[in-house]
């Protein structure tokens, strides 16, 4: 391979990078997911972030749609049960809880005619 | 009975449907008291807190944050960093923003303005 520039590649590798960066993220939520307390989630977080650095300069576009597999298989491996999602948010406990009410429907209080209106 | 109806019909409060403007509550305070949806965080507080996220992260150097920075050009991180900072931001606002629009904040303004147009950061 002569290292072929076309516009195809760049958008290949464009798409290859932002699958890098969600499955970053992905990862790293994970990771605090399951260790909850800071200094454990400090620790293994750098651990990630070696891993990722460590295949940053491959050039093989095969070789990085293969190693971008392999950490999402890791990824669904390892993914936790009850992960942590913002209350409000689909998913968390408070999703759908209180919705607005729909306009123009509205309480007429008739103080002491109840009976005979 | 009539005695009553008559009395009742003196002391009767007509009823307003609804109109229960701001201007108009008094000491009753906002219509929705009880509600968490209603306090919006302002301009400047959210411009400081994210510039104070941005300035803690390791490899940032502090002096060079103003709030038109670009993570990748202006202050020399790599993509994994700014999907750090946006991690961070998002723990700091108690947001929960989904990837694709996670992926696009590249810059301390894009930041800044998602954070602020969010109807849930707080």
């Amino acid at each position: 391979m002569s290292g072929v520039s076309t516009a195809a590649y760049f958008a290949r590798r464009a798409a290859q990078k932002e699958r890098v960066r969600i499955l970053y993220r992905r990862a790293l939520k994970d990771t605090l997911n399951w260790a909850v307390h800071r200094h454990i989630f400090y620790r293994d977080a750098s651990d990630l972030r070696e891993k990722f650095n460590a295949n940053q300069d491959v050039e093989d576009i095969d070789r990085i749609d293969k190693l971008i597999a392999h950490g999402e298989s890791e990824y669904n491996k390892w993914r936790h049960p009850d992960p942590y999602i913002v209350p409000w948010a689909p998913g968390g406990s408070k999703f759908c809880r209180n919705p607005t009410p729909p306009a123009g429907i509205e309480i007429v209080y008739n103080y002491g005619l109840e009976d005979n209106p | 009975m009539a005695l009553r109806n008559a009395i009742l019909r003196h002391l009767r409060v007509p009823v307003q449907t609804l109109g229960l403007n701001q201007s108009q509550i008094g000491f009753l305070g906002s219509i929705r008291s009880f509600s968490s949806h209603d306090d919006h965080l302002s301009r400047e507080a959210v411009v400081d807190r994210v510039l104070d996220v941005v300035k803690s992260f390791p490899k940032v150097d502090p002096s060079k944050v103003t709030p038109e920075v670009h993570f990748q050009n202006d202050l020399g991180l790599d993509s994994l960093d700014t999907v750090e900072i946006v991690m961070a931001i998002e723990e700091e606002f108690k947001l929960e923003i989904p990837d694709k629009e996670a992926d696009k904040i590249d810059s301390c303004t894009l930041a800044i303005e998602y954070v602020y147009n969010h109807p849930m950061s707080s």
